[in-house]
């Protein structure tokens, strides 16, 4: 008797529990289903298609990512992307977190300082190109005299040679979102209570080690964010590389998003970049799960 | 469940201090020593930071010198730091040029609108994903992420036809539905709250708090930095994007900023001296925005809140 | 659970996307009973021949109204691809390029308009043949732009070189000749644009050569010429111009190149800036170079042209505003403001170098009067595919990544095995 008893009480309970956790979520999901979810899940069953925006989609089975391996262009935009991610993300993570950290004391005009470092991503994407550009021009830019300066006998092409433009766009990238992660950075350090530095600082902890021991450890669910949403912007890279080269010169800066908006919106060939994109979210997902799954392990 | 991170750091870095007395005797010195040292350390900080931060401004200035030249002499080789004349007149005409006060009316409408609505809904649904356990809820958090995987570029196009079919294209609500209820902000706050204690939610329970009030009177003080930085990013995301409007919004009345600016884009020639003077009126908004919200990032509160 | 329900998502979503059909986008009449005609267009504030002819067509139809949709000039085509996709009903769609009238006839969303064609003097109407897709048409230009040699009167009157009858080599060393300065006053001799059409379309015009064909050797000396033209300093360097997003225009309006090769598309601008006062250049145009002195002109040009959506809420009175446009009314009208219409005669000419400001000497009216004008780019469903790896070969070239015969070599491999 009791132990029913018992069972449908805690089924009532796990009924409401459900209720209230979805009652949470509905007012965003609601907008985010119809207007995000489902054209997401469209395109990706579109890769499977030959639609080309105004006609009937026609059921082409894998013929989309047998086009893809065959495609030099596909293989080019691929290895640029990952090239560029393995450069951008730690780059930008060390960068954002150290000036967080510099940028979470007490000083005077810190608040001036830290609009200084969040300036670069709202300067205009053009005077960022042509500044950039300057600076890394490979006989008058200032990067390149520094070079020679320091005996540097023959200094990178940078955006004018195809090996090195991929590094310059990096470098570029880096210096743009490193403030708009350290703004994300200064809202996790809000998290880790002061007690635990003047708990290290009684130990004898010097500031090197109460960054390893205090705030490393206490950003993780930060960092975690940091890292998933620098993943997955990383290989979503688009504007700022088509405004500093526009893929170029050659394709040595090509990347998907621009494969893939070139041959949709352009070519009108959606099928086949439907199978891009479908590639992409499953590299993306790949890493992204990964990375649940280490900041789970940590949790434990 | 990154409480047990915390508290599991704040057991080793606190563990039993070695004693009264001498352990305090040999913390005075060191004290002051410190105290002659960190003056030097803060002088070296606002030297290295200042000289990185300008560093960091140069684009920014190319920018601000680029308003007030002739279109003609924008893009020159090499580079003209100081302008051959001084052209302020570009910052009145821009007015009468092209409607920029109705644009950036539009834009701060936009802004606001999506912002405060991301920040509520996001608020609201990450309280779900991070503190209430409920079947099928980690499947719907992927799917939440997994549209982040996806370039809009990919799905812009499905996107614009269902909202074709709902009659909303060329409307401002079309961009606000669009924008408001994002993935970004249910991640960003989700990942918040987690580092917020469990045991401050079960006394409150304990108190006879809703799971209602518990979001509304402990979760949403206590995350103040993430609220105001999701806000901030938001903000700055809305006032710059360029594809979204330019796809949805065909109306001239419509049009935001960045569709205004665009508008010194030629097909065969471009007014790059007008479009540098209304991105240094673009970005004053912003800068407002920013130095109101960047004190929020700094208000220890979840610090108190341990306690 | 969860499965199902993507399923039927998924299922929902498709069937959203194929029934997608005409959405109602407002009255197809105003108030007073007026017929609505909506055209696409770009910067309409900025663009001043689209009022001139829409203005002109009404006062000749004072029972149609024609509405502007006004879509910016940067990603024009992007936007129309995006609204036609969501079944959007705007009559008339301005054609920017032949490359995007490929692509939007050969999908079918454009109304065929090849019976009106037929009675039309097609001799009048330049740049008709690039419309033609497999005997239709579907799209009439109204404009057709076309390369000239445009220079700086005083920078080259002072050399007295007669620039009438110039071949490369003559221009490639009169460029040398009047390359002076260094540093912040340097004077270059020419300016050669970015795009790959300032050498690639002006040899494919004049040496026969096929752009879509795979063989790309009649590019080598062309070529040969801009990479030296670079090397010397007597043009500036590719990476330079595009790395700093150099505009043709101010290397001509502050005195920086002597003679830049462009489309007749500029001259409006420069007559514009001129009585604005914010440069007081005296230029004029003369004929392209040419390979021989033969006497013969060839140019290349890209025609503009107006469509009928097939989705066309007014398509009878949309298709009169294109015949109309397109014809010698709207040519007159678009001539009156200094842009070149496709439709020509003696009027039509009259008109244009009638316009205030605009060099009426001998030689630029003998650049306005090229003897063929072949087309950029031709029409297929491959030219947008070749044309990207042609600029991406152009840029490997110039910037020097590669030599001339290598990059040759390379397109026309690429062309080869990556275009089905």
């Amino acid at each position: 008797m009791t132990s029913t008893a018992n069972a449908t009480a805690l089924r009532r309970r796990r009924r409401r529990t459900t209720l209230v956790g979805w009652s949470f979520i509905l007012p965003n999901f609601l907008g985010f289903a119809a207007l995000t979810l489902v054209p997401v899940v469209a395109t990706l069953l579109l890769a499977f298609t030959n639609w080309n925006s105004y006609s009937t989609p026609e059921w082409v089975g894998l013929d989309n990512f047998r086009r893809m391996l065959d495609s030099d262009n596909f293989w080019a935009a691929l290895s640029n992307t990952t090239y560029y991610a393995v450069g951008h993300i730690p780059l930008t993570l060390a960068a954002s977190l150290g000036l967080a950290v510099l940028l979470n004391q007490k000083l005077r005009g810190v608040g001036v300082l830290r609009t200084a470092f969040f300036f670069p991503y709202i300067t205009s994407l053009v005077a960022v190109a042509v500044v950039w550009n300057m600076l890394l021009s490979p006989d008058v830019g200032p990067v390149n005299q520094l070079l020679k300066a320091v005996g540097v006998a023959h200094p990178p092409g940078w955006t004018t040679s195809t090996d090195w433009s991929m590094p310059a766009v990096i470098i570029a990238s880096v210096w743009r979102d490193m403030g708009y992660y350290m703004v994300l950075y200064l809202a996790g350090l809000q998290t880790i209570p002061a007690e635990l530095y003047e708990a290290a600082r009684v130990d004898g902890a010097g500031p090197w080690k109460r960054f390893w021991h205090v705030t490393v450890p206490g950003l993780r669910p930060t960092t975690f964010f940091v890292l998933v949403m620098l993943t997955v912007a990383s290989f979503k890279v688009f504007d700022l590389i088509q405004v500093m080269t526009e893929g170029g010169p050659g394709r040595s800066t090509l990347v998907l998003s621009q494969l893939i908006f070139r041959e949709g919106i352009t070519q009108g060939r959606f099928g086949y970049s439907s199978a891009i994109s479908l590639v992409l979210f499953l590299l993306v997902m790949g890493i992204t799960v990964i990375q649940f799954q280490l900041q789970r392990r940590h949790e434990r | 469940m990154s409480t047990t991170v915390l508290r599991k750091d704040s057991a080793t870095d606190g563990a039993p201090p070695s004693g009264g007395a001498p352990s305090r005797a040999r913390t005075e010195p060191r004290r002051g020593r410190s105290r002659a040292g960190r003056v030097v350390g803060q002088v070296l900080l606002y030297t290295v930071l200042t000289a990185l931060s300008a560093a960091i401004l140069v684009p920014f200035a190319w920018m601000l010198v680029s308003s007030v030249k002739l279109d003609a002499e924008v893009f020159t080789v090499p580079i003209q730091w100081i302008p051959k004349s001084f052209h302020w007149e570009n910052f009145a005409d821009i007015w009468t040029e092209i409607p920029m006060l109705t644009y950036l009316g539009n834009s701060l409408f936009l802004s606001v609108v999506i912002t405060f609505l991301q920040v509520l809904t996001g608020s609201f649904a990450a309280y779900g994903f991070a503190k209430v356990r409920f079947p099928g809820r980690d499947a719907l958090f992927l799917a939440y992420i997994a549209t982040i995987a996806v370039p809009w570029q990919a799905y812009m196009v499905p996107q614009y036809i269902i909202m074709q079919r709902i009659g909303l294209v060329d409307t401002h609500l079309s961009l606000i539905l669009l924008q408001a209820f994002g993935a970004f902000g249910v991640f960003l706050m989700r990942q918040y709250y987690q580092s917020i204690p469990e045991e401050l939610s079960e006394a409150a329970r304990l108190d006879g708090l809703s799971e209602y009030g518990i979001w509304a009177r402990i979760m949403l003080p206590l995350s103040k930095p993430a609220l105001a930085s999701l806000a901030l990013l938001t903000f700055v995301f809305t006032w710059n994007d360029y594809m979204g409007p330019f796809i949805y919004l065909t109306s001239n009345d419509l049009w935001t900023v960045q569709l205004g600016l665009r508008s010194f884009v030629g097909v065969y020639d471009s007014r790059y001296a007008m479009i540098m003077t209304g991105s240094v009126l673009s970005v004053l908004p912003i800068l407002v925005v920013f130095l109101l919200g960047q004190r929020h990032f700094v208000q220890g509160i979840a610090t108190s809140g341990m306690k | 659970m969860r499965y199902p329900f993507r399923a039927v998502t998924a299922l929902a979503a498709l069937s959203l996307l194929t029934t997608a059909c005409g959405a109602d986008d407002g009255p197809a009449e105003t108030a007073d009973g007026k017929t609505i005609v909506k055209i696409a267009l770009w910067n309409y504030a900025s663009t001043p021949e689209f009022k001139a002819l829409i203005d002109g067509f009404e006062a000749e139809n004072p029972d149609i109204d024609v509405q502007p949709v006004d879509i910016l000039a940067d990603d024009y085509s992007d936007k129309v691809t995006t609204m036609l996709a969501g079944g959007d009903s705007t009559d008339v769609l301005t054609m920017k390029n032949v490359t995007d009238y490929a692509r939007f006839a050969t999908r079918g969303q454009l109304q065929s308009v090849g019976s009106d064609v037929g009675k039309l003097d097609k001799a009048k109407y330049s740049g008709l043949d690039a419309f033609d897709v497999d005997g239709d048409y579907f799209a009439l230009p109204y404009r057709q732009d076309f390369w000239v040699l445009f220079y700086n009167k005083a920078l080259v009157e002072k050399s007295g070189a007669d620039l009438s009858n110039l071949t490369w080599s003559q221009y490639a060393n009169l460029a040398g000749k009047l390359t002076k300065g260094s540093g912040d006053s340097k004077v270059h001799g020419t300016y050669l644009h970015t795009w790959r059409s300032v050498v690639q379309a002006i040899s494919a015009a004049q040496t026969g050569g096929d752009l879509l064909g795979g063989d790309y050797s009649f590019f080598k000396d062309q070529y040969t010429m801009a990479v030296d033209l670079q090397k010397s300093g007597a043009a500036m360097q590719f990476s330079t111009a595009k790395s700093q997003q150099i505009e043709y225009n101010s290397m001509l309006t502050t005195g920086k190149a002597a003679m830049v090769p462009m489309g007749t598309w500029w001259a409006a601008r420069l007559l514009q800036e001129k009585a604005q006062g914010t440069h007081d250049v005296d230029w004029g145009m003369a004929p392209m170079p040419q390979i021989t002195d033969d006497g013969k002109t060839v140019s290349f040009g890209s025609p503009t042209a107006f469509a009928v959506n097939k989705k066309a809420k007014n398509a009878e009175a949309a298709k009169k505003f294109v015949l109309w446009a397109s014809g010698p009314e709207g040519a007159a009208a678009i001539a009156k403001i200094g842009v070149v219409p496709a439709y020509s005669d003696d009027t039509v000419m009259e008109n244009f170098f009638g316009v205030e400001g605009m060099p009426t000497d001998a030689l630029s009216k003998e650049a306005m009067s090229p003897d063929t004008v072949k087309l950029e780019m031709p029409v297929s469903d491959k030219s947008s595919d070749i044309d990207q790896i042609l600029s991406e070969e152009h840029e490997l070239i110039m910037s020097g990544e590669k030599s001339v015969g290598e990059g040759i070599k390379d397109m026309g491999a690429r062309v080869k095995s990556e275009v089905e």
